[in-house]
């Protein structure tokens, strides 16, 4: 299983790329997940040995963050998707305003959600647990909420 | 970048005892797998005690579909209780065994296991540590045509090239000093093989060249991508050339080429001995035609790249020989080929010893036709390519 830390301070990532997108438009077009997952995995890979594969390996989970926020997203406003790194990792973080009765079973965390009646908050952190990849979220102000998944920045998937 | 379009299907194969499922499924909602599923629960109304489920070529899939899939299997585990189900996966795709392993521990007639072998019929002989010596010498010996050869199939510098089943990587190295792409990326299925080539690479300092681990018939590589595919000697050792093909013209761009080599080795030939040469590489063509690799294949080449859509295509020929550079290097591809067709591939067919032993002879008097001063020795390929249309 994976420890749900709390995240590392902000201030140890710098930001490698971003894209803004208007919450409406995204949310009017349901291929724009699988586009962009695509797109963040592929930079999420690039410094790997094999960048292929781990492209593949990552946007599983991506897509999938993507696909929740998309679910999840209150259709005003904007939603902002992140790449930022150390010397160890790669996050991909997804900051947006969800509707409000999702909130509470983001901030569980957990596979009980399933039995909350919110399956796909359980798949998400289901999905992180089974392939091991640390995921987290962050509460801010105006109802924002930010989900982060930190991926290796170097060593090959096994 | 999309890595292909969102498309996805499932089989049952009645005779294996399998459901497989590949491509992308990422679906919006459950509805959209209703045929998946219904197909799925219906092969288990078929299946017998053993089912399995191929999920190598499975190369995306949110959960939205991996619940809908679980469902599925968990309704017929706990319907059949006797039942076993195994799901197939492949290690190139890492998140899959994890993923699908999270219902094998709920459910205890249910298991996962990751399966690299028998992508196609010969895979045994090809990714053995033996075919390396056999590979990098033929390399060699082609590169002395190739180089020439490449730019008429349109291959120039500053290209964005893949070399799909590059083996040990070499050819993609001569290709980087000749060609200078703008991007190489070389594709096998063989952890040996790309182990060898990485560290052959960074010997020489050539460390832009992309390694990855993959199946030809199921890329992980995006659409329309390069300029320059290359598949070489490769299409003729799997027993489904076509769905490769499919795979090659998906990652090329519209307007780029694909290039494809291979034998035809019953036209092996060397003076003196030709009979006995002529007959050891006839059953070379057989023995391979029996683990259902056809090293005939060369002169396919038109119809192959044909019948997949491709246009404007060259083939042409070459022969190598003894005559190009030095006759050892020759001999000793012989020798390799000798070492694996007769020592291992024969013997596995279970051959009698009388005909391994004339099977080797047709091989020695070709290495003594290649070293001969007066003989002469040759090794036909063909190379041919297709421009993918606009
Ligand atoms: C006869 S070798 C040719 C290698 C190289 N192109 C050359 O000419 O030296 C065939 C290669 O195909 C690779 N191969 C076989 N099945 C594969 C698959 N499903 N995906 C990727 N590579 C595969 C083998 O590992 C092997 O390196």
């Amino acid at each position: 299983m994976i420890e749900r830390q709390v995240s590392p301070e902000p201030g140890a990532f710098e930001q490698m790329a971003s894209l803004t997108l208007d919450t409406a438009l995204f949310r009017s077009e349901f291929h724009l997940c699988d586009r962009v997952s695509e797109y963040l995995a592929d930079i999420v890979a690039q410094s790997h040995e094999d960048p292929a594969r781990y492209a593949n390996f990552s946007s599983q989970l991506i897509n999938e963050m993507i696909e929740f926020s998309f679910r999840s997203a209150v259709p005003t406003g904007q939603i902002d998707f992140r790449l930022l790194k150390n010397e160890e990792r790669v996050r991909v973080s997804i900051e947006f305003a969800p509707v409000s009765d999702h909130q509470p079973d983001w901030l569980a965390n957990d596979t009980s959600a399933i039995a909350n009646g919110h399956p796909a908050v359980g798949d998400l952190w289901g999905l992180a647990d089974a392939i091991r990849v640390n995921l987290h979220t962050e509460e801010h102000k105006e109802n924002h909420v930010t989900l982060m998944a930190d991926f290796a920045l170097l060593e090959a998937v096994r | 970048m999309s890595p292909s379009s969102p498309s996805f299907a499932v089989e049952f194969d009645e005779i294996n005892q399998e459901i497989v499922l590949r491509g992308t499924m990422r679906v919006r909602s459950p509805e959209e797998m209703t045929d998946a599923t219904d197909l799925i629960r219906r092969s288990f109304g078929h299946g017998g005690h053993l089912v399995y489920v191929n999920i190598k070529r499975l190369t995306h899939l949110n959960m939205t579909a991996f619940r809908c899939i679980a469902d599925v299997l968990t309704e017929a585990c706990l319907a059949d209780p006797q039942r076993r189900i195994v799901i197939v996966a492949s290690s190139v795709i890492a998140w899959s065994a994890p993923l699908f392993e999270t219902l094998a521990s709920a459910q205890p007639n249910l298991s996962v296991e990751i399966y690299d072998s028998a992508f196609y019929p010969g895979q045994t002989f090809v990714e053995d540590e033996s075919f390396i010596p056999i590979l990098r010498t033929q390399t060699k010996m082609t590169w002395r045509h190739e180089r020439e050869i490449l730019p008429r199939h349109g291959m120039k510098e500053g290209m964005a090239i893949a070399d799909i089943c590059c083996g040990i990587g070499d050819f993609a190295t001569l290709i980087k000093r000749q060609f200078n792409p703008t991007r190489l990326i070389a594709l096998d299925h063989s952890k040996k093989s790309l182990e060898y080539a990485r560290r052959v690479a960074a010997e020489f300092g050539l460390n832009s060249i992309e390694y990855t681990y993959g199946d030809a018939s199921q890329m992980l590589l995006a659409d329309n991508q390069f300029d320059f595919v290359t598949c070489r000697h490769s299409l003729q050792i799997f027993d489904r050339p076509d769905i490769l093909l499919r795979e090659l013209y998906r990652i090329c761009k519209p307007g780029g080429r694909v290039y494809i080599t291979n034998e035809k080795n019953s036209h092996c030939l060397g003076e003196p001995h030709s009979e006995s040469i002529r007959w050891t590489y006839d059953e070379v063509a057989k023995l391979f035609s029996h683990f259902d690799m056809d090293v005939e294949m060369g002169p396919k080449s038109r119809r192959l790249l044909t019948d997949a859509g491709f246009d404007t295509i060259k083939v042409e020929s070459f022969m190598v020989t003894n005559l190009d550079g030095d006759p050892r290097d020759f001999a000793d591809v012989i020798e390799a080929w000798e070492n694996v067709y007769a020592g291992q591939m024969a013997v596995r067919r279970g051959d009698s010893p009388d005909f391994i032993r004339r099977f080797r002879q047709g091989f020695k008097d070709h290495v003594l036709a290649a070293l001969h001063p007066k003989g002469y020795a040759g090794w036909p390929i063909w190379a041919a390519s297709g421009r993918k249309p606009f």
